[in-house]
């Protein structure tokens, strides 16, 4: 209980310090961002007005005191570039609402498929002993892991969709309109991003297998008269999966990396997109939420595995 | 009822084991001895069909009541083994702290042998563990059942391995160093259950160990190991009291014991220097002469007498002029005098200690986690109020003193304070109350495992010069020539009984032996007057034990060294030291002459630790 | 059974030693001369498929694009060899300080890569551009910042390691001075495992690089990068594949023959080892 609070407490006091962070580390920046939202129609009273209005003229700490009061109570501020019609600014809330499903979605499916491929995979790999497997799977899995998620993006576009035409390229269906049409063209971009972590995980878990195979407390599971199979999945594998846990963990924040550009690759209209387009734009209000967002999910999952492997590993106290 | 027929075993082309030949009889214990490399544990792991897929079985077979288990060129049949293990044989390993599977509790372990074994149902299973638990001495059985094995002590664990081994009576029992890595205490009440449990249950043991003294407790006949062969083979006083061949002759010797102390050490010390052809530091023949007198100086000795012996011995040897000048570098010039003075010959002392509490610094733990676990999961039912007391204060009120060219060995079990204090004496750790007065220069500390003891990235002579830079670096007048410097580290590396073309070497490329001889030459080259040697020969093989202990007797007198020796070993105690300590978490219960410390102990534990080993 | 291992690692050694050099050398004379200009348009040209004159084909502007592939792999290098040196001697520096003396400075340096290292990396390096600005320098500068933790936690976690080793405990009982314990008695103890990260650190910012361009925001058209030729050339996917598998397969290329060249080198010294 002790460690859970002193996890809770770790977990808040970061997202605070990323969110300062974000935030002041967007205040330096210099100020031309009025100027830019009016563009032609700039003149000093105009500017000095939005300027008010935006909140520009508080000192950074306040100002920081007064957003995060704002998303505390669930208003994230308004987009600097998006506008609902010509006289009110977009909520960054409205702007996002959107998008998350769909980066969502593609991070499960392909934690999902990471899990549900790399795990066999690498079991069977540490059981193999012909000599051939071994080999193969070694080859197969290092160039695996040389490709980078957006060629692999355009390979299995060109494969699947230009070359056996399994998928349509761009036929990105909304998930309101048909779920079930959605998640089937999010499987591709799932490929993409799962691939290289299928392959790393599964080199790792079988790392992890071989070297506990080689401990004493394997030895002794023999002595006592177990199979081979017994003492793989009795002893050996639950032993193994301990840094596969910490690994996997540390994979979701590759894969919300990994989104990011391969819904660039796939015309996503996911939050990866928008951040970068933000950026590019600099509509600093949403990338300022999208950071904060995106850490949060990091930071939950780190929490998820600390709590998984306590209950995995009786020595943690 | 287990024959094995001129086995031999051989990974990738080198045999490790070459044509044994041994016979185990139903309830005869067996013991294999030899040193490590020898080849005892691979036997063992073959018979047990343990050992890796990558030894071979070049010759000879393995016979259980005339089934073959095992022969030459074919693999390991699991089949077989799967049958026999766990049921008919079953094997207690080395290190308890590894050989239980971490994440299962310990009640469900044992479990899986009946599982694997029996047709037994959930409950009678249950009752049938918390039995053996019982009769292997655990009496909280339940509590062991549920816990894991991070939460019992290294008795306990290596209590339930034995459980794990005798809950289905298997007829031969295979023992591998079952007790080396437990305390002596741990160690005897182990072998007893041992014992017992081979009264009882009249199953063939086949136990193995470096250890003679424990071979010749427990076994009724003994084979020798060397490189890969049986050496001798015979009932356990034949072979220790009449050894037919050289190796064992010289194992036995090797052995510390009680039958000669320092002082009979100190003479052959000069001897053996001699005739070792690299060492350039033999004394001269009256030097020897009056080392040999020394050995005939009857039992009963006094600190003072013991210094006044030193200096008859400068007038009649022949480094006399060495020896002083040595004094005068180091610790000879006292800055602090000593409160009180040694007897009669009233020299100041090279270290006192006064009233020194130690404390447990926070974070980074001066006991490590292996120790507190020692001391402290034993008294874990007690409440953990305890353990939390002895987290804080590890050393209490230790009162002593040490003297030029003395050496005070420290004992204790593992966890009772000695390295605590040890590190507060050189100021490694400042949580402490009380006063440590040095008259030496820059103590220096040998520690026990050669393999860490030397930076790897540098070449010995690199490593021999550093703590002369260094102290040219502190202190200007001190600083010496590039070629001064080497002209010292060829110089101290010859002392130590090594040849120069060591000089350009890494360690890697040398023994455990000659990595502690470098790691002495390393602490003794810059004179510190004082040294502290914590289990130096622990890690080392019998034989290599002995010369590094000469080593150490020579050299100490040579350089006129004051050594604070620590030990778990008593009989190495015994061999080096003038005076001991005896240490019982924290406390310091007994100081006295060793051989009076021997020949009368006061206090319970100090007869349990001599009596026990 | 030795011998079988070492021919192991001679495999992946000498694949990824001639596989590194290729690349190497293709991408240092892609500085100073290519077959055509990098820039130079042709229409007659365009979308010609791979062929004796123009190896890899042309793009859409009728550009050479073994040129460009060439120009571009030098520049990814370049950028990715300058990361890494600079993060790994920021590494160095950091983690042997906050590791072998602990303290404040260590729990402060600490707290922030614990939370970078939670962090994607290609967001980071988004974040900082974004505040920078686009450009060559800037990824740079954005990249090095972004890898310095990794490095940090290594050489820390080394340094922690080897603060208590007997031998630098005996180090210190010689009054051996710190700057001297630390960088001549530690830090080349620390090496073989650095060595590794560096590789694994190379590798990382060749895709991290390659990702940046891609996305539009590392090396700026018109100069050639993997990346942005992989960006221009995802629209004609269909017509001229070409275009885009000559800079993915070079990235892929670049990044397998250094991990083989890495593993090589990894397998040989555990080999020496035992």
């Amino acid at each position: 209980m002790k460690y859970l609070g002193k996890k809770i407490i770790t977990l808040i006091m970061t997202l605070f310090l990323v969110s300062a962070a974000a935030f002041l580390a967007f205040q330096i920046i210099p100020g031309d961002v009025v100027a830019s939202i009016l563009g032609t129609e700039a003149t000093p009273e105009r500017e000095e007005a939005l300027r008010e209005e935006l909140g520009f003229n508080d000192p950074p700490l306040v100002r920081y005191g007064k957003w995060a009061a704002g998303v505390l109570r669930g208003d994230l501020g308004v987009s600097y570039r998006y506008s609902k019609n010509m006289n009110e600014m977009m909520p960054v809330a409205e702007l996002i609402g959107d998008k998350l499903p769909v980066t969502l979605w593609l991070a499960a499916l392909s934690l999902a498929l990471i899990i549900l491929v790399s795990i066999p995979l690498g079991v069977l790999w540490a059981k193999s002993r012909s000599h051939a497997l071994d080999a193969v799977l070694g080859v197969i899995t290092q160039a695996t892991m040389a490709v980078p998620s957006f060629f692999l993006g355009i390979l299995v576009t060109w494969l699947f969709g230009i070359l056996l035409k399994w998928f349509a390229p761009g036929g990105y269906v909304g998930y309101r309109e048909n779920f079930w049409g959605f998640l089937s063209y999010l499987l591709f971009p799932a490929i993409s991003i799962a691939l290289p972590k299928i392959a790393m995980t599964a080199r790792f878990l079988r790392n992890s297998m071989l070297t506990e195979m080689g401990a004493d407390y394997v030895r002794t599971a023999y002595s006592k008269g177990c199979s081979r199979k017994r003492v793989m999945y009795g002893h050996v594998l639950r032993n193994a999966m301990m840094p596969v846990i910490t690994f996997l963990g540390m994979i979701v924040a590759e894969i919300v990396a990994g989104s990011i550009v391969v819904e660039q690759v796939f015309g996503l209209p996911g939050i990866g997109r928008l951040l970068i387009s933000s950026i590019s734009t600099r509509d600093f209000p949403v990338v300022e939420i999208l950071i904060l967002y995106i850490t949060f999910v990091v930071i939950f999952v780190y929490f998820l595995v600390d709590i998984l492997y306590k209950v995995v590993d009786p020595r943690i106290s | 009822m287990i024959k094995i027929e001129d086995l031999s075993v051989a990974f990738g082309g080198t045999e490790v084991v070459k044509h044994v030949s041994l016979e185990l009889r139903e309830g005869e214990i067996l013991g294999i001895v030899g040193e490590s490399g020898s080849g005892k544990s691979v036997t063992a792991l073959t018979l047990m069909g343990l050992v890796s897929e990558a030894a071979q079985v070049t010759t000879g077979r393995i016979l259980f009541d005339d089934v073959v288990l095992r022969e030459a060129g074919k693999p390991c049949d699991l089949r077989i083994y799967r049958k026999y293990r766990g049921a008919e044989m079953s094997q207690v390993f080395q290190e308890p702290q590894t050989s239980l599977n971490p994440v299962q509790k310990a009640g469900k372990q044992v479990e899986e042998v009946l599982r694997l074994h029996t047709k037994l149902t959930g409950e009678e299973i249950r009752t049938k563990v918390l039995e053996t638990f019982q009769a292997v001495g655990l009496h909280d059985a339940e509590r062991v059942y549920a816990s894991y094995p991070h939460q019992l002590s290294g008795g306990m664990r290596q209590r339930v391995m034995i459980a794990m081994a005798v809950i289905l009576h298997p007829r031969l029992i295979v023992a591998d160093e079952p007790t080396t890595a437990l305390d002596v205490t741990i160690q005897n009440q182990i072998v007893e259950l041992l014992r017992k449990i081979n009264k009882e249950q009249k199953n063939a043991m086949l136990f193995i160990t470096h250890d003679l003294h424990l071979a010749r407790r427990l076994c009724h006949r003994v084979a020798v190991m060397k490189d890969g062969c049986v050496v001798e083979t015979g009932t356990a006083e034949e072979v220790f009291d009449h050894p037919s061949q050289d190796y064992t002759k010289r194992l036995v010797e090797a052995v510390p014991s009680r039958v000669k102390g320092k002082s009979g050490i100190r003479g052959r010390s000069g001897e053996l220097s001699a005739a070792e052809a690299d060492s350039g530091t033999s004394e001269s023949p009256e030097g020897r002469k009056a080392g040999n007198g020394i050995s005939e100086v009857p039992e009963e000795r006094k600190a003072g007498s013991r210094i006044s012996e030193v200096s008859e011995e400068r007038k009649t040897g022949g480094e006399i002029s060495e020896v002083s000048e040595e004094r005068r570098a180091g610790g000879g010039t006292s800055k602090v005098p000593g409160e009180r003075s040694a007897g009669s010959s009233g020299a100041a002392p090279v270290l006192s200690v006064r009233n020194l509490s130690v404390y447990y610094q926070d974070g980074k733990s001066t006991l490590s986690q292996e120790q507190a676990e020692g001391q402290g999961r034993k008294k874990i039912s007690l409440g953990s109020r305890l353990f939390q007391k002895r987290g804080q204060c590890v050393v209490w009120n230790a009162d002593f003193e040490i003297y030029s060219g003395e050496s005070l060995g420290l004992v204790g079990e593992s966890g009772c304070g000695k390295t605590s204090l040890s590190k507060a004496i050189l100021g490694m750790n400042r949580h402490i109350e009380g006063e440590i007065v040095h008259n030496s220069v820059r103590p220096q500390m040998v520690f026990q495992d050669p393999y860490s003891s030397l930076n790897p990235a540098k070449t010995i002579g690199w490593l021999l010069q550093e703590p002369l830079r260094a102290a040219g670096a502190l202190d200007k007048s001190l600083a010496m020539t590039r070629a001064d410097r080497e002209t010292a580290a060829r110089d101290m590396l010859r002392r130590v009984g090594m040849d120069e073309r060591y000089f350009d070497r890494r360690p890697s490329e040398l023994s455990g032996g000659q990595r502690q001889r470098v790691s002495i030459a390393q602490a003794l080259i810059t004179n510190p007057g004082f040294i502290i040697a914590d289990e130096p020969v622990s890690a080392l093989d019998v034989t290599i034990q002995a010369q590094i202990m000469e080593l150490f007797l020579k050299l100490q007198e040579e350089m006129h060294l004051a050594c604070l020796f620590i030990s778990h070993d008593i009989n190495v105690v015994y061999r080096m030291c003038d005076r001991i300590m005896v240490m019982k978490e924290g406390h310091i219960i007994e100081t006295g002459e060793t051989e009076e410390v021997f020949a009368h102990p006061k206090e319970d534990y100090t007869k349990l630790l001599l009596w026990g080993s | 059974m030795k011998k079988e291992n070492g021919k192991k690692w001679n495999k992946y050694l000498y694949a990824g030693i001639v596989m590194t050099g290729i690349a190497v050398v293709l991408g240092i004379v892609g500085f100073f001369w290519t077959p055509y200009s990098t820039t130079a348009m042709s229409a007659a040209e365009k979308f010609s498929a791979p062929s004796l004159r123009h190896p890899f084909g042309t793009d859409n502007f009728g550009r050479d694009i073994f040129s460009r592939v060439m120009r571009g792999l030098g520049a990814t290098m370049l950028i990715s060899s300058l990361v890494v040196f600079f993060s790994g001697l920021a590494g160095i520096l950091l983690g042997a300080v906050t590791g072998y003396f602990g303290g404040i400075l260590d729990e402060v340096v600490m707290r922030i890569t614990d939370a970078l290292n939670g962090f994607p990396s290609i967001l980071l390096t988004l974040v900082i551009i974004s505040l920078l600005g686009t450009g060559r320098q800037n990824v740079i500068i954005s990249m090095s910042l972004v890898f310095i933790p990794s490095f940090v936690r290594i050489v820390r976690g080394e340094f922690i390691r080897l603060r208590d080793a007997d031998y630098i405990r005996r180090a210190r009982m010689m009054e051996v001075g710190k700057f001297r314990i630390l960088f001549v008695h530690i830090l080349p103890n620390v090496f073989s495992v650095f060595w590794v990260s560096v590789m694994i650190g190379f590798n990382n910012a060749i895709l991290a690089e390659s990702g940046m361009s891609y996305l539009g925001i590392g090396v700026q058209p018109p100069d050639a990068s993997l990346g942005n030729m992989l960006s221009d050339a995802q629209g004609y996917l269909q017509s001229a594949p070409w275009c885009a598998l000559a800079p993915g397969l070079t990235i892929v290329w670049l990044v397998l023959g250094f991990s083989l060249f890495s593993e090589g080198i990894r397998r040989r010294a555990s080999a020496a080892g035992v």
